[in-house]
């Protein structure tokens, strides 16, 4: 019997061992053996600080709570994409009932790249494990205020979609240089929307930053607007593709720097997105993690070939990340200063366009996305969506989110539009997505069918 | 004819079987000297009984328990290479633990160095101490045995008389500080299990009893009396064992029983699925310390038939001590038997003395004598019977690391609840009902264990690791490292060579394996990708002769 002096770690490991995109791809079955077997070797899940727990599926419906999957939910993900959702939802669970201190959910596929409306498969990611997770949380357990960190070495883009116009959840991503690596996003000026300006932060850092310069930058900018924020929980999107052996990234982090990182911001909650030097790094990155989350010794972990003063940073690098904290956090201490831009505003919208890519599927998807602007909620959005999968355009679709503290008044506008539009011919699929109901509406207009889920 | 022997702590029975029937049985109370108590018992059974009939003799023994339990063992030296990762003072957990230089990581390949000069000096220190004994166990040792067989080298070199043990020949399995731990207790209690086997031996010998002898391991399965003595901790908690496999023996294949064995002062609990002991998934927990010592699930629980009974406030708890046998039987205080001896639901012991018994439960808290009775015995069931319910639920939450796994995980839940043991049976018809059970006290109930050692397999495994890039194979349990030759090594060609190797090591011990009848336990294969194309293969096969009890006992009818 593992004494309880204090509350565990909870940690749920989900290699799946039988799943990849394809057999030679990053993310396949191999990707998290190395780490199986340093884990299991180290005898982390005998430590009486750890509590292991088995995974289970989450719902469509706490999808279908996130995203608008084009058709339906069920096309675009497997079993796997429900098994690592679900890790994320039950260790949030076992955390806010108290059951234990903090987790990390080491779990594939990730998902920080799956954005709000989904036609396919981007950047490795189907659905946003975090995004679903938070959305839970909000949902059953009223949790408001929360934080997520995105420490991958890709911007978060997927994240941050979903929750750009949400004032109650603080975005904040630090990548390599979007000028220098996918997705190519994630500039100091993409600060959130109207409603939620500075709700939004990027901190894009020049290729070779090392640990010095990254926990510079915790300390000086995430953990000072941490402290502002107060959030009640706070999400790690751990990607561990900082890691200076990332084939895929060009920065210097260490399995220390890690350790460091997670100690520094104490999340409540881990969840694993990209890395994949999967014999270099990860076996000991997510050794530094685990141990660093349970509050014990980390400083014995250390890469084959790493020896401490191995990188160094440049004077040009080091004032490049300086004058990036500075800025941003000017931006910070300014946000309700700003107003938005009036260029955006269509009547009683806020417009925006965007096109999206869909790398690993090759699917490009054009979208005007309109929040509606009200005095007394955070407004409801209208999406409209037209996908080119390479074969020809599968049609549009139009997606509507009420967010759960709608007014009564954006609630029956949002459903008037709902309803409106399943009588016209303009869009193949419509959705409503009514998160202060928890309902959630689909509609074929070709089949004339609707679907719905409900809590 | 078999002979099955089981050494509790409280008695040592012995049955002796002729085809599926029993023949004879004995019940003698364990003395100290382990050996005159089992003498004692196979005297008994083979009264009158042809020696030359016997095909095989099978031990269950509290040997190695009680050595470890009672520290009768010389310290040992370990020599570790726990290289990188965890703080090195997590593993001080023994007295004499020495930290060496060098490292190995997951795939086998070195980091660090070995440095001889170090070791030398340790070798020094140890022999100005005296200790003869030494474990020498290296991180991902499994994956790569050069620096343990290194450093035994040395040893072998300069004290060629010290008992050397390797964490790679005893735990094969990925776990560190339980292959430490288990490599321990394996060098510690070598000689004196040595000492009594060789005492077993002489005196089946003196009484001219020819046939093979095998010992009762923790897992259900038999070992020759030559091999249990590579890996005595094998045989650890063979006493759970035997009565979960007598329980088999006792009840109709294929079903989902829970064994309840109430004993003086712990309740053992094992589940048999689907007409399969469970096994532990992890490593048996031998007091305080994790192994890697491979044993069914079983779960002991502080209540027994002797347990102090006592008042407080309007409730009774159940101490889990014991200050003598039950007070109808002579014993001080009230405990669970003199309830159940109250309600007639046992014939042990003195009734009046029972009555008395419950009558200052019953005072303390104001409740009449029977119905302090009922309230005692429901007290015991019901400890029991959450117990049991959490046994499941731990089962059903085993983490699962596949799709697949995940997906097929389903409740299973008993339709027998097997009571076996002692005189504490009174309890298992209200555990079932509580359970939504069956009960089923079994015939020959309480000699379950001795039946269970005599039916018992022998077993066998053999775990290879197979990396195509790096070109080698390892055969675990012979510490056996060898290159892959030829270039192509495929599932087939790993499976057919540990399989091999299974049947020569049994051989080794006089088993014979027929190829067909070998159960695959454990089939990974991963394809290594470097650079979007197939750079190698790691393939990861166990492979075990089959469990299972050679017979049922048969009995027309009844069951």
């Amino acid at each position: 019997m593992k004494k309880l002096l204090h509350k565990q770690t909870g940690l749920i490991f989900f290699p799946a061992f039988d799943w990849a995109i394809s057999p030679t791809h990053p993310e396949r079955e191999e990707r998290l053996l190395y780490t199986r077997d340093q884990i299991f070797e180290e005898g982390i899940m005998d430590l009486p600080q750890i509590a292991e727990y088995t995974p289970s599926l989450a719902e469509i419906h706490d999808i279908a709570r996130v995203h608008f999957c084009v058709p339906r939910v069920e096309d675009q993900i497997t079993e796997a994409h429900l098994i690592a959702a679900g890790a994320a939802i039950l260790l949030a669970d076992k955390i806010v009932q108290g059951e234990i201190k903090n987790g990390f959910a080491l779990v594939r596929p990730p998902g920080h790249h799956a954005m709000r409306v989904v036609h396919g498969n981007r950047g490795f990611c189907n659905i946003n494990n975090e995004a679903i997770m938070v959305e839970y949380l909000r949902s059953r357990h009223a949790l408001k205020r929360i934080a997520i960190i995105d420490t991958d070495v890709h911007h978060g883009d997927g994240t941050q979609d979903i929750f750009w116009h949400d004032p109650d959840v603080l975005f904040i991503s630090f990548h390599q240089d979007g000028r220098t690596l996918y997705p190519g996003t994630g500039f100091t000026y993409e600060l959130g929307g109207p409603r939620a300006y500075a709700r939004t932060i990027n901190i894009p850092l020049p290729p070779g930053t090392t640990d010095e310069s990254l926990l510079y930058m915790v300390d000086n900018l995430i953990l000072p607007i941490l402290e502002d924020f107060k959030p009640e929980f706070i999400v790690n999107s751990a990607g561990q593709d900082n890691h200076y052996t990332d084939p895929l990234g060009s920065m210097r982090i260490t399995a220390h720097g890690y350790a460091r990182l997670t100690e520094k911001l104490r999340p409540d909650l881990a969840v694993l997105e990209g890395g994949y030097a999967i014999e270099t790094a990860l076996p000991y990155v997510n050794m530094a993690i685990i141990l660093a989350l349970a509050g014990l010794d980390y400083t014995g972990v250390r890469e084959p070939d790493y020896w401490p003063g191995r990188f160094k940073e440049t004077p040009g690098q080091k004032e490049q990340v300086r004058s990036i904290v500075e800025e941003l956090l000017k931006r910070w201490e300014m946000r309700e200063k700003v107003s938005p831009d009036p260029k955006n505003i269509v009547g009683n919208y806020y417009q925006r366009r965007k096109h999206i890519f869909y790398d690993t599927d090759y699917i490009e998807e054009n979208q005007i996305e309109k929040l509606r602007l009200c005095d007394n909620c955070p407004g409801f959005l209208v999406i409209d969506s037209e996908a080119n999968h390479g074969y020809g355009t599968a049609g549009s679709v139009l997606c509507i989110s009420v967010p759960l503290a709608a007014c009564s008044k954006c609630r029956t506008e949002a459903e008037d539009i709902y309803e409106r539009s399943k009588k016209a011919t303009e869009y193949r699929y419509i959705y409503l997505q009514d998160k202060s109901a928890d309902i959630f509406y689909g509609y074929d207009s070709e089949s004339r069918k609707e679907w719905r889920t409900e809590g | 004819m078999y002979v099955g022997v089981d050494v509790g702590g409280t008695y040592t029975d012995a049955v002796l079987l002729e085809k599926n029937k029993v023949r004879a049985i004995a019940k003698i109370p364990t003395r100290e000297d382990l050996l005159s108590s089992i003498l004692e018992a196979i005297d008994s059974i083979l009264k009158d009984v042809d020696t030359k009939k016997i095909k095989r003799v099978v031990f269950s023994t509290t040997i190695i328990t009680n050595l470890i339990a009672e520290h009768k063992y010389d310290d040992v030296d370990m020599l570790i290479i726990p290289g990188p990762g965890l703080n090195h003072d997590y593993y001080k957990l023994r007295p004499y633990i020495h930290i060496l230089s060098g490292a190995v990581d997951y795939r086998g390949r070195e980091i660090i160095r070995l440095n001889e000069q170090e070791i030398e000096a340790v070798l020094s220190e140890i022999a100005a101490r005296g200790s003869k004994k030494i474990g020498v166990v290296g991180k991902f040792s499994p994956r790569n045995t050069s620096h343990e067989k290194r450093v035994a080298a040395l040893i072998n070199n300069k004290y060629p008389d010290w008992q050397v043990e390797l964490g790679s020949r005893i735990g094969g399995q990925l776990n560190f500080p339980r292959r430490v731990e288990t490599t321990y207790l394996t060098c510690a209690t070598r000689r004196p299990y040595h000492l009594f086997l060789e005492s077993v031996r002489q005196a089946l010998a003196k009484r001219e009893i020819n046939a093979d002898v095998f010992i009762l391991k923790a897992d259900g399965g038999t070992t020759p009396l030559v091999g249990s003595e590579e890996l005595p901790v094998e045989t650890i908690f063979s006493g759970p064992a035997a009565s979960t496999l007598g329980v088999q023996a006792l009840t109709p294949p294929g079903e989902t029983s829970v064994v309840v064995d109430i004993g003086g002062t712990t309740t053992d609990l094992a589940l048999i699925l689907s007409g399969r002991p469970l096994l532990s998934s992890k490593g048996a927990r031998v007091k305080e310390q994790l192994t890697q010592v491979r044993a069914l699930a079983v779960k002991s629980v502080s209540v027994g038939g002797d347990s102090v009974l006592e008042p407080d406030g309007n409730k009774i708890i159940i101490r889990p001590e014991r200050m003598g046998p039950a007070y109808c039987l002579g014993g001080p205080v009230p405990t669970p038997t003199d309830a159940l001896r109250v309600l007639d639901l046992t014939s042990l012991g003195n009734k009046d003395k029972a009555v008395e018994a419950m009558t200052i439960i019953g005072n303390a808290l104001g409740l009449g004598v029977k119905d302090a009775a009922r309230e005692a015995v429901s007290q015991v069931v019901a400890v029991i019977a959450a117990e049991i319910e959490k046994m499941f639920l731990e089962w059903e939450q085993e983490p699962a690391y596949r799709v697949w796994e995940v997906l097929h995980k389903h409740k299973v839940r008993p339709r027998i609840v097997a009571g076996v043991g002692g005189g504490a049976l009174g309890f298992i018809t209200q555990i079932a009902e509580k359970l939504g059970c069956s009960p089923l006290i079994p015939k020959y109930a309480a000699v379950a264990n001795a039946i269970g050692a005599a039916v018992a397999k022998p077993t066998m495994q053999v775990s290879l690791r197979a990396d195509t890039e790096q070109g080698y194979y390892i055969i675990q349990e012979e510490g056996f490292q060898e290159k892959i030759r030829g270039k192509k090594f495929n599932e087939q060609n790993a499976l057919e060579l540990a399989k091999k190797s299974l049947i020569r090591r049994a051989a080794k011990y006089g088993l014979e394996v027929a190829p067909d009848e070998i159960e695959v336990t454990r089939m990974e294969v991963f394809n290594m990708i470097r650079d979007w194309h197939t750079g190698g293969r790691l393939f990861d096969v166990t492979v075990q002769t089959p469990r299972g009890i050679i017979c049922r006992i048969g009995y027309e009818g009844d069951y």
